[in-house]
């Protein structure tokens, strides 16, 4: 994995691409500390993704947009963000694959097609070349999302892509680079956050399956509010009831995440407070299989044998 | 001289157009769709309720469009009967991304091809925020790096806003934009349960209740958003016209409309809607037929039939394929072009005289621009269009919320049989959507996406008619061929998703 001076960079241009508001005092103080005109760029590029977990990013109630685009802003090349575009976009991204432009962490969203390459093109080249180009100027990866991280759901069964996840990417090129996997589809903004958090004021996390394990150690299920219902055998008996969902297919018991205790989009909400079932999608095999639906309706019904 | 000016960024995706440039004009376009991922090929032998969860993934941008056009299609195959509250969480779930999908798209996608970034430099107020980016940009440029500013440095050359006023104006509103976007987003997870990506949208309604405590903030987040919506988006689409007019004559596609109408008044699959559906060509508005719709794919990357309609679809990739050069298919109407998105709402609407706040808003915006209603075929009639729509839909979701009975069902009972098949039509915010489901032995056996971006950024079909945003950008007049900015503008007008477009 990362050595500690990488870690410190990739905490600084996450906390660079992302704002601070939120975070504890001393996370901010350390963060503070780190001069803008030192930290490492940022360099967010797209394969097979929907730009959900990009949107998602933008969901966080920290950055405030402008910390993110004064105070901290290393983001060098995002797609959806960036004002130059065609050559001049190229020549920007290619300057720092090539290592002409100094030190930069990749942050990859989506899968990658590695049995069609022809399926993601940038500048008339696959995608899957700037990867392993960057692997030898880049000082660390983060895959942002259930894509990057293991494929999600361009590698749902019978894909016809060949779609993997960065980390296997790299593997099956006997490529050598660390990644950091921040599951989720999409990813939820915190997630990414406190990461750099505790990289910058401990070092490296203790990691489980690539992710964090301060968020993805205890299975949803156990940290449920509706665990209760689950132990008093309360269960939800159609779409809408309350009570535990389990019957209907919630998937919260095989899924590390602790959506129960963050919630989404500001601490509004969440999936199961709006009683729908958990369906996995911080799971590494999210939407794998064909004969595991996110829904279990009515056993017995020839759908679900 | 051929250029490609890709890749397009401020547009989702992955897109490259080639274009031929003769004498500053650009004398041809191609829209290379440069993604493939294969939906309709892995729902296949899925359960169907699968299908409305993985089809939003078609679009991390837009997941609610997908979410309802899959559970809409459910809905017809299994006959189910929404209750009224189910149909109201539908259109407050999907009205409120389309507001934060409207700001998102004018603000971060499009201002800086119109807003001098650098004007903050002169700033000489008071405000906070504008100190900091006017500190910010300076310290950038001073610092000596290659790449200062960025992601708002480098830019293309080209004409941009000269006044300071406006510029500083719209610069402070790209930043407030993104709060609302939030807004917006969190109002629609109060019932959709988070975003992107909702899980409580079921065919049948939705699993969250209505209750009290979820309607006043709901309504209190829409509030926010339609006052920035009428003092903050309107003027400033109205300050972009009027110093770049010459963009009510440039983008203009060439064919007809088209618009499924957009959001149900009521929970019957044929209630009247807020914005009326229709085919338009040449004025004429005509019922929406979807026998009507094939897909070509003699210039894309696949080796199926061409020329099938949306129930035969059948898709197999051919990633080398000679001559073609899209990942896109080609879909047409009756053999026709035609372009989607809210330009062709708002056209297709107002010329049937449906909505009267439409009629309203058109008649005020293009009597004070001083242009006629068919303008809005243009780069800023699609933008006004967006304006337009986001006031009209501020206004009735807050109705509509309203109507909510709290403590009535939300939820129909689902019980899908084994084999049905059923069509789902809505508007995304980029334009019409359709998606189709065949079940068999209660699985998938066919699942079709026919997707906004795919009608509007479409390669040439078999008769070698260009699509919508090829034709548009056929003919302009551009400064600098080896840039474009005048074409970049043109195709991101239409807000193009790739991720949607080829799926």
């Amino acid at each position: 994995m990362f050595d500690r001076r990488k870690f410190l960079k990739l905490a600084a241009a996450l906390a660079a691409a992302f704002g601070t508001k939120g975070l504890s005092q001393p996370a901010r103080a350390a963060l503070n500390d780190i001069d803008p005109r030192t930290v490492p760029k940022l360099l967010y590029l797209q394969g097979l993704s929907c730009t959900g977990c990009s949107i998602s990013l933008l969901q966080a109630d920290s950055p405030s947009p402008l910390s993110m685009i004064t105070d901290y802003s290393q983001l060098v090349f995002h797609t959806d963000l960036s004002a130059t575009s065609g050559a001049q976009a190229m020549e920007l991204i290619n300057s720092f694959i090539d290592g002409q432009a100094g030190d930069y962490v990749l942050a990859i969203e989506g899968a990658i097609p590695a049995g069609m390459p022809e399926a993601c093109i940038i500048d008339h080249k696959p995608f899957a070349d700037y990867l392993e180009r960057a692997a030898r100027t880049m000082s660390g990866a983060v895959a942002i999302g259930s894509c990057a991280c293991d494929g999600g759901i361009p590698a749902a069964e019978g894909n016809p892509t060949g779609a993997v996840g960065l980390a296997e990417f790299y593997r099956n090129r006997n490529i050598n680079q660390p990644v950091i996997n921040i599951r989720g589809c999409p990813v939820h903004p915190d997630w990414v956050w406190h990461t750099i958090t505790h990289l910058v004021l401990v070092g490296n996390p203790n990691l489980v399956n690539g992710s964090p394990r301060v968020f993805f150690e205890r299975r949803l299920h156990e940290l449920c509010p509706r665990y209760y219902d689950f132990q008093e055998e309360i269960f939800a008996e159609k779409l809408g009831d309350r009570g535990c969902l389990f019957r209907l297919g919630c998937l919260g018991p095989i899924t590390f995440a602790d959506c129960p205790t963050r919630w989404w989009n500001g601490g509004r909400t969440w999936c199961v407070d709006t009683n729908a079932p958990c369906i996995g999608c911080a799971s590494p095999k999210f939407a794998r299989q064909k004969d595991l639906p996110f829904y279990r309706l009515s056993e017995g019904k020839g759908r679900n044998s | 001289m051929q250029v490609d000016i890709g890749p397009i960024t401020r547009i989702e995706g992955h897109l490259n157009v080639k274009t031929t440039v003769e004498n500053g004009v650009v004398t041809d376009a191609r829209c290379e769709g440069e993604m493939f991922r294969g939906f309709e090929i892995f729902l296949r032998g899925r359960d169907p309720l699968d299908s409305q969860q993985i089809t939003q993934r078609i679009c991390g941008v837009c997941p609610y469009a997908h979410a309802i056009a899959s559970s809409t299609a459910q809905e017809n195959a299994y006959r189910l009967q929404v209750p009224p509250n189910g149909r109201i969480l539908h259109n407050l779930i999907q009205g409120a991304n389309h507001l934060y999908d409207y700001l998102l798209h004018f603000y971060q996608l499009c201002a800086l091809d119109y807003v001098d970034i650098t004007a903050v430099l002169e700033y000489t107020g008071k405000d906070r925020e504008l100190s900091k980016v006017r500190d910010w940009v300076k310290a950038e440029i001073d610092s000596g790096k290659r790449y200062p500013a960025a992601p708002f440095l480098p830019r293309l050359s080209g004409k941009y806003l000269d006044n300071r006023d406006a510029n500083l104006g719209a610069i402070k509103n790209y930043l407030e934009a993104m709060k609302m976007e939030q807004k917006a987003n969190q109002a629609a997870a109060i019932f959709g349960g988070k975003f992107p990506h909702a899980t409580a949208i079921f065919p049948g309604g939705c699993t969250q209740e209505a209750r009290v405590d979820l309607i006043v903030p709901y309504q209190s987040l829409i509030r926010e958003v339609r006052d920035f919506i009428h003092h903050k988006y309107i003027p400033d689409v109205l300050a972009v016209a009027g110093a770049f007019p010459e963009y009510w004559d440039i983008g203009r596609s060439q064919g007809g409309f088209l618009s499924y109408g957009h959001l149900p008044l009521g929970p019957e699959p044929d209630s009247r809607r807020l914005l009326a559906p229709g085919v338009m060509f040449d004025g004429q508005v005509e019922a929406v037929d979807f026998n009507q719709i094939r897909q070509d794919v003699g210039n894309a990357k696949y080796s199926s039939p061409s020329n099938l309609r949306v129930r035969d679809a059948a898709i197999t990739p051919q990633p080398n394929k000679r001559d073609a050069y899209s990942w896109i298919m080609a879909p047409r109407y009756a053999g026709q072009v035609v372009e989607v998105g809210p330009a062709a709402r708002v056209m297709v609407d107002y010329a049937q005289g449906h909505n009267p706040e439409i009629k309203k808003l058109v008649d005020r915006f293009a009597g004070q621009a001083g242009i006629q209603p068919t303008q809005l075929n243009s780069v800023l009639g699609r933008h006004l269009s967006r304006a337009i729509l986001a006031a009209v839909l501020a206004d009735f979701l807050l109705a509509e919320s309203q109507r909510l009975q709290p403590g009535q069902p939300t939820m129909a009972s689902i019980d899908p049989p084994a084999s049905a098949e059923g069509f789902g039509a809505t508007e995304a915010s980029r334009g019409a959507l359709l998606h189709y489901i065949r079940i068999e032995n209660y699985k998938i056996a066919k699942y079709e996406c026919v997707v906004p971006t795919t009608w509007n950024a479409s390669p040439r079909d078999d008769q070698g008619q260009p699509g919508a945003m090829e034709s548009a950008l056929i003919g302009t007049r551009v400064n600098n061929p080896e840039e474009q900015i005048e074409s970049k503008r043109i195709v991101r007008s239409f807000d193009p998703c790739l991720a949607c477009a080829v799926h």
